[in-house]
């Protein structure tokens, strides 16, 4: 059992198995060794780490993505499958989403880091930019005379 | 809560220097007092504060970092300037090292440097998962755009370790791999040293080669040009040295298990403390110097150390000389001429200085002499040389050499097949005393290991079934078993074809035996009459006058029952046997005569035509044949036997007069055989070719391959193709 303290201070003791779906902290349990002091997530929030421990707690035992191996990273990066247990679980709202995939990053978490991004893939899939910029709540700062050059230059991508 | 104040870290905003101050305590705490341990918080705050320096969107300040490059398209990723703060803190680490190394020596400055080496790597390995984030985000974009000199942070600081302290060290004098070198010198000279120190380093020197264009690869060539290259130039000197001196010191014998021991060493050392790929080369050399250079020096004790039968010197100098590949051959030439002169030397003290004691040589003696000089040059060449095919290969030649040509021999080239077949003949007789005590087969399988060497096989089958003949007629033969084992040993030698006619000899026998059974019941005798294709048999009716005689008195009182029995007829086998067909007939014909008797008709008539002229037989119809109860001749003895020939010569004469026969139809069976094959050939070739197709069997002389060629002509199975002089064809 390891113990994590998140920023808020709020305490979660999860099986060691489940905490190390996290590089970060399986890569420091084999540096440092294993101990009862408490490891402390200073990035992540009781809220969004339940959330992520959640996630870690349905995946244990699978096997983790080793770290360099390029194939298979090249075919996980070309689904844009999402399992279903995964879908629902990702069903959250958008700031929760944003949490969780910068959760992800910070424990280095790959496939949870992955269900995220491709969600928020499938979300700008097939709407216009300035759907986009509705949707993330993004102000437009280009001159309009930047957008037409920009427009211009990707007018081969244009869905016609 | 406290464990979190305990390591109060810079805000998420905070700018670089404060950033990397607090990095750089960190870094160093692990770089240099990693035993004194890390807490979780402290490697979390590290790692998060690495984090979120790389994850702010500020926008890098280039004025705080001039050495990176600048200019990058696309968006800005914060991480530059961690890792040059990086670079600078491996550079100071290092410098230290070097200061504190620049005094040390020879095994010190190993112990030293495998020390801060173990330090040094353990500690980067920490600092590369704690900058993970730098590697996965940074370097990798940067790599991804194809940047040089950027690595992940563990080969960041091999890549230091080796700029900046290990080619420090290395510098001219080689001090590092130098110290090295020394404590391997003081190993070969018999001192025990740490070898896990010369591991730890020499494995350093591998771990600090870098391919640039593959991380993932390990290069070998920072190992080779500072380590592998001296250490072969001082092996070389080395065992250069301590060869040469040994030798002035030392017999070559002595030499020999010195080198084999040093061979084994150096290989055992590749094992201990070197990299794999440096055994070739390692191996190589101290073959070169070991073997190689004094290769001539043992070339020249080989035959010392044949004529004393020292085996395990000879072992040793055939595996240490098999290790070069011009190293075996003059070993086999010197080992052919030795087997030779052991060979006539044998032969020739049997034979002695009286030259009359040739023709008197016993078979046994001879042949045992032979068997001699074979076991035990083949018994070095199993023991000593592993049974190589090299060795092999002289030992049989030199064996074909002395088989036939010796002091017993002279220039005749039958007289071995002669005295083996003999020999053989010896040992297939009944009351012969190795028969008795029971290695009849051995003697035989010994026989057969002279029989392969003899260059003339038909003239040993010519004589062998002479001998055989006689041995199946005189009813003197060990046992059926016996002769069958050796004709099939001799089949097996020599083919089917080689012992067709030696089996149908028991054939012959077998016939016979039926044959007879008629008269035999008739005359209520118990002799035995044999009814024989002279054509196999090689006798002439008369070879064998005691059986005859026998015959003769039986018969005779067969012919005074049957035809008034009034005279005495002497006839030969086949006559006899034609005869016989009349105890039961009065009247038959050619093709009854022919199957009774197993004579073929051609010679059938011959055998009949003096029957026929003395009136015992008339023929009065084509191919009928009668019996004539009127015969009379004024002679009482009536000799019907008469072109038998004077045959007082000596039996090899006149088995050599077969052979030369029977080769003449070889030869000719074969061109025709040839000819038919290939439709038209050359003189030149076709010789050559029926040479080799012969020579399992005797050795043909040119002028006898001529002599048939032109019996074909003549017979016209071939023809001489039109324009050429030397171009012949085949007659269909």
């Amino acid at each position: 059992m390891v113990l994590l303290v998140t920023s808020d201070n709020e305490q979660f003791v999860v099986d060691k198995d489940v905490a190390e779906r996290s590089v970060l902290i399986k890569n420091m349990l084999e540096d440092v060794g294993e101990s009862d002091q408490p490891i402390p997530l200073p990035n992540v929030s009781s809220s969004v780490l339940k959330k992520v421990l959640e996630y870690c707690e349905h995946h244990r035992g699978e096997r983790l993505p080793t770290t360099d191996s390029e194939s298979q990273d090249e075919t996980r990066k070309r689904t844009t499958d999402i399992s279903e247990w995964d879908q629902k679980f990702i069903s959250v709202d958008q700031e929760m989403l944003f949490e969780i995939i910068l959760a992800a990053n910070y424990l280095d978490i790959k496939p949870l880091l992955d269900v995220g991004c491709k969600t928020v893939a499938n979300m700008i899939k097939g709407k216009t930019p300035e759907e986009i910029r509705k949707l993330f709540n993004i102000v437009n700062d280009f001159t309009p005379e930047e957008e037409a050059q920009i427009k211009k230059e990707n007018e081969w991508a244009e869905d016609r | 809560m406290a464990a979190l104040n305990q390591y109060p870290m810079p805000a998420p905003t905070a700018d670089l220097a404060t950033t990397w101050a607090f990095l750089e305590e960190g870094v160093d705490h692990i770089m240099t007092k990693l035993q004194t341990g890390v807490s979780y918080s402290k490697y979390m705050s590290l790692y998060t504060v690495a984090y979120n320096y790389c994850t702010s969107s500020k926008m890098p300040t280039n004025t705080s970092s001039e050495q990176s490059v600048a200019g990058r398209s696309g968006a800005n990723l914060m991480g530059s300037d961690l890792y040059n703060n990086l670079i600078r803190y491996f550079v100071q680490h290092l410098r230290h090292l070097r200061d504190h190394s620049d005094t040390l020596q020879n095994e010190l400055l190993l112990r030293y440097y495998a020390g801060e080496w173990d330090r040094y790597t353990t500690g980067a390995n920490y600092i590369n998962r704690l900058f993970t984030y730098l590697n996965r985000h940074w370097v990798k974009r940067e790599r991804d755009e194809g940047r040089k000199g950027v690595y992940p942070v563990y080969t960041l600081a091999l890549v230091q370790w080796r700029a900046n302290f290990f080619l420090h060290i290395q510098g001219k004098q080689s001090k590092l791999a130098g110290a090295i070198l020394r404590l391997i010198e003081h190993q070969r000279n018999g001192e025990t040293i740490d070898q896990g120190l010369v591991k730890k380093v020499v494995d350093s020197f591998v771990s600090l080669g870098i391919d640039e264009t593959d991380l993932n690869k390990a290069s070998l060539d920072n190992y080779k040009e500072h380590f592998e290259i001296p250490f072969l130039s001082a092996t070389e000197a080395y065992y250069k040295h301590e060869s040469d001196s040994f030798l002035r010191e030392n017999t070559v014998s002595d030499y020999l298990e010195k080198s084999e021991e040093r061979l084994k060493e150096e290989e055992d050392r590749v094992e201990r403390y070197l990299h794999t790929t440096t055994r070739k080369l390692l191996i190589n050399k101290c073959e070169h110097v070991l073997v190689r250079a004094h290769a001539e020096l043992m070339w020249e004790s080989f035959q010392s150390l044949l004529d004393y039968d020292k085996d395990e010197d000879l072992q040793r100098m055939y595996s240490l000389l098999s290790r070069i590949p011009e190293g075996l051959e003059p070993l086999r030439r010197k080992f052919e001429e030795h087997v030779k002169r052991a060979g006539l030397a044998a032969v020739a003290k049997l034979v002695g200085t009286d030259t009359a004691a040739i023709d008197a040589l016993d078979p046994k003696a001879y042949v045992d002499a032979l068997l001699e000089v074979h076991t035990k040059s083949s018994d070095t060449v199993n023991r000593s040389f592993k049974g190589e095919a090299g060795f092999v290969a002289s030992l049989d030649r030199a064996c074909r050499e002395f088989v036939n040509r010796n002091a017993a021999t002279g220039v005749s080239s039958s007289r071995s097949p002669e005295l083996l077949a003999k020999h053989a003949d010896a040992l297939l007789r009944k009351n012969n005393k190795v028969a008795e005590e029971g290695d009849l087969e051995g003697a035989l399988n010994r026989v057969m290991v002279i029989f392969k060497y003899l260059e003339e096989k038909d003239v040993f089958q010519t004589f062998y079934s002479t001998k055989l003949s006689k041995r199946l007629i005189h009813g003197v033969s060990a046992s059926d078993e016996a002769e069958a084992s050796m004709i099939s040993k001799l089949k097996e030698a020599c083919g089917f074809e080689y012992t067709n006619k030696l089996q149908r000899m028991f054939t012959d026998m077998s016939l016979s035996k039926d044959l007879t059974d008629s008269f035999k019941e008739r005359m209520e005798q118990n002799t035995m009459i044999w009814t024989l294709t002279s054509a196999l048999w090689c006798l002439d009716g008369l070879i064998v006058p005691t059986d005859i005689q026998l015959t003769y008195d039986r018969f005779q009182k067969y012919y005074q029952r049957s035809i008034q029995g009034k005279y005495i007829l002497m006839t030969s086998a086949y006559q006899m046997a034609v005869l016989l067909q009349y105890n039961t007939n009065d009247t038959l014909s050619l093709d009854e005569l022919a199957a009774a008797t197993n004579i073929g008709k051609d010679l059938l008539t011959q055998v009949l035509q003096p029957l026929v002229k003395s009136r015992i037989l008339i023929n009065e119809e084509t191919d009928q044949y009668d019996l004539n109860p009127h015969f009379k001749s004024k002679k009482i003895r009536v000799n019907l036997n008469q072109p038998i020939k004077a045959e007082v010569k000596a039996e090899s004469t006149d088995v050599l007069k077969t052979v030369d026969e029977d080769r003449k139809y070889v030869i000719q069976a074969t061109i025709v055989r040839i000819m038919k094959a290939r439709k038209t050939m050359k003189n030149q070739p076709l010789i050559q070719e029926v040479i080799s197709q012969i020579s399992q069997r005797f050795t043909p002389k040119i002028p006898d391959i001529k002599k048939a060629i032109d019996t074909l002509l003549e017979k016209e199975y071939i023809e001489r193709v039109d324009g050429t002089r030397d171009t012949f064809a085949y007659v269909a």
